[in-house]
């Protein structure tokens, strides 16, 4: 079955509608929010599906995690991307 | 011949009693407002400009033929051409916006013309139904022609006739202040908050914009109009007096709700007009110090004078000052193609100008302007959907517009279950206005429910070809399509 959820990515100017299959891994979902609002914001490394303020296990499913019809999930990801060696000195 | 002091009260101030009906039934409270007060607590309202019929009708021809000449000395071609691109997006959501909402303020003040409860205020809504009449006639004219010169100027009349999102959240707005309000809420949220309070933003800060653009008939109308938006709404004042004597609740109830909704509506029309759309060596104030300047400081002490607390969300709306407007921006230059006028991309000079009028928020809206630019770097020029989105978006179910409440950081939108429906608002005082009187907003349907229900389509380009009633030729784009210079310097 599709689920719709508000969904909101840490960084983010809005909530977007992700449809998503309800076998869907929470791991999936991750992929599919950071992707639709890729224009807007990089892709991290890694992410993190919370709702209701609580982390959700990546390899639960949409259904197991509880998730029902226009929710609300946020997406958190982390910008840990590897510094140009130049700046890693510098900053670390 | 009797000197106007002996006549003008008898003509602009005469109530009498009824023999034969009841005053409940000349006036019934649904159609008047409430509370319902005996015509003898009204007796003495008034208003300050005491104009005579004889009067209005000199004036206001003296302001129409201003606007005339200005018309014909710069309203040519060339004219046209000298306009900077990026001031014409500002004229493109101006004259979409705001024309057709001032017909439906004319119905308003028609409405109050006849269910109104003292003569005095009754004399005044109708010269303010004259002058909506103006209010959307000229405009309509002077801004539909520029259709000639460019199709998305179609919008100038087409706008409110469509399902546009922006179209749909106008509507909410503007239903409910305009056409559905009883006198007494239309004098409050229109004349009190909409008018005293707001106006002023698009219609002298915007105004002194168009001066600095050059853009002379835009600024002569803006200013034409303004001097009758002075005169009818000291109805206003005059009312919130009387109501915030008889229920100080009530008074403080409508003042919240419609301080809010209208908040929303400026913050897109004036607040994307003055931070983006006008050209960086034209611009005077930030959109928050003009309304740090105009809404806060003297709305605050007007709502001090009356006896009435700010507004139960004001940190929230303070903090918003902030954000907001730079919130809805970004998002809907990601989804340009959902809109009828084009975007300007924030350039690094833009950016430094932006940085210093909003410290302590826009380094959460660097990263995604560079962002967008870098997307554009990937394509090339002329390329939109590279930086723009395809996901449907969630709309609020008060304020229809996109979920863009807060910061980047943490987005205040809230899921709540009514019944067997789910609702989201783009913050709490949406929720809050929703949640006082929900049988007056839960036939209403937000876009993201329309699509799920089938009646519009989830395909984005179906979307805006077959619901929102755009074409490749009028909608939105990047007002440069991405062929900015410093895209290849930064
Ligand atoms: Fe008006
Ligand atoms: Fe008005
Ligand atoms: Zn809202």
């Amino acid at each position: 079955m599709l689920v719709p959820l508000y969904t909101f990515v840490k960084g983010d100017t809005l909530g977007i509608v992700v449809l998503v299959q309800d076998g869907d891994t929470i791991a999936a979902l991750a992929e599919t929010i950071a992707d639709a609002a890729s224009m807007r914001v990089a892709p991290g490394s890694e992410m993190t599906v919370l709702a209701g303020g609580k982390r959700l296990d990546p390899r639960a499913t949409v259904s197991s995690a509880g998730l029902t019809m226009l929710d609300r999930v946020d997406l958190v990801m982390s910008s840990e991307r590897a510094a140009p060696a130049s700046q890693v000195g510098m900053s670390r | 011949m009797l000197s106007r002091d002996e006549w003008l009260d008898l003509a602009r101030k005469l109530d009498w009693d009824f023999s034969y009906v009841t005053e409940r039934d000349v006036f019934p409270e649904v159609t008047s407002g409430s509370p319902w007060l005996r015509q003898e607590e009204w007796k003495d309202w008034d208003e300050p400009f005491r104009t005579t019929y004889a009067e209005y009708v000199a004036n206001q021809s003296a302001k129409e033929a201003s606007v005339r000449a200005v018309r014909e000395a710069v309203g040519q071609a060339a004219d046209f051409q000298k306009l900077h691109p990026h001031w014409l997006s500002a004229l493109k959501l101006h004259a979409a916006t705001l024309p057709l909402a001032e017909f439906a303020a004319v119905v308003g003040n028609l409405r109050a013309a006849r269910f109104g409860r003292d003569s005095a205020w009754r004399t005044m809504s109708t010269f303010g139904a004259l002058d909506e009449i103006r209010h959307a006639q000229i405009p309509l004219v002077l801004l539909h022609d520029m259709v000639r010169h460019d199709p998305q100027f179609d919008w100038t009349h087409k706008f409110y006739h469509s399902n546009n999102w922006v179209a749909i959240a106008a509507r909410h707005l503007f239903d409910e202040l305009l056409l559905a309000s009883d006198p007494i809420e239309f004098a409050i949220a229109t004349h009190f908050v909409f008018e005293t309070g707001f106006t002023n933003l698009q219609f002298v800060g915007l105004s002194s914009v168009a001066h600095a653009v050059g853009d002379r008939m835009f600024e002569t109308m803006l200013k034409s109009i303004q001097t009758d938006e002075a005169r009818h709404s000291q109805i206003g004042d005059a009312v919130l007096a009387k109501i915030v004597a008889h229920d100080p609740a009530r008074a403080q109830y409508l003042v919240d709700k419609w301080f809010w909704r209208t908040w929303h509506l400026f913050a897109v029309v004036t607040g994307f007009s003055m931070d983006y759309l006008t050209p960086l060596a034209s611009r005077r104030t930030s959109f928050k110090e003009f309304m740090q300047e105009w809404v806060l400081d003297q709305f605050v002490r007007t709502m001090e004078e009356h006896g009435l607390s700010r507004p139960w969300y004001w940190d929230t709306f303070v903090e918003s000052l902030d954000a907001y407007h730079h919130m809805v921006y970004a998002s809907a230059y990601s989804y340009r193609a959902t809109v009828w006028f084009d975007f300007a991309l924030p350039g690094p000079e833009e950016r430094v100008w932006l940085a210093e009028k909003y410290p302590s928020t826009w380094p959460m809206f660097e990263p995604v302007w560079r962002r967008l630019a870098d997307r554009w770097r990937e394509s090339g020029p002329g390329v939109e959907w590279h930086s723009h989105g395809a996901t449907p978006v969630g709309f609020c179910d008060l304020c229809q517009l996109v979920l863009s409440g807060g910061t980047p950081e943490q987005n205040t939108a809230v899921t709540v279950t009514r019944g067997d429906k789910k609702l989201v608002f783009c913050s709490e005082p949406c929720r809050w206005i929703y949640e006082q009187e929900p049988s007056r907003y839960e036939a209403h349907d937000d876009v993201v429910k329309r699509i799920l229900a089938g009646e519009a389509p989830a395909n984005l380009l179906e979307l805006l070809r077959k619901y929102f009633g755009l074409t490749s030729a009028t909608w939105g784009k990047d007002v440069e399509r991405g062929g900015y210079r410093w895209l290849g310097e930064e």
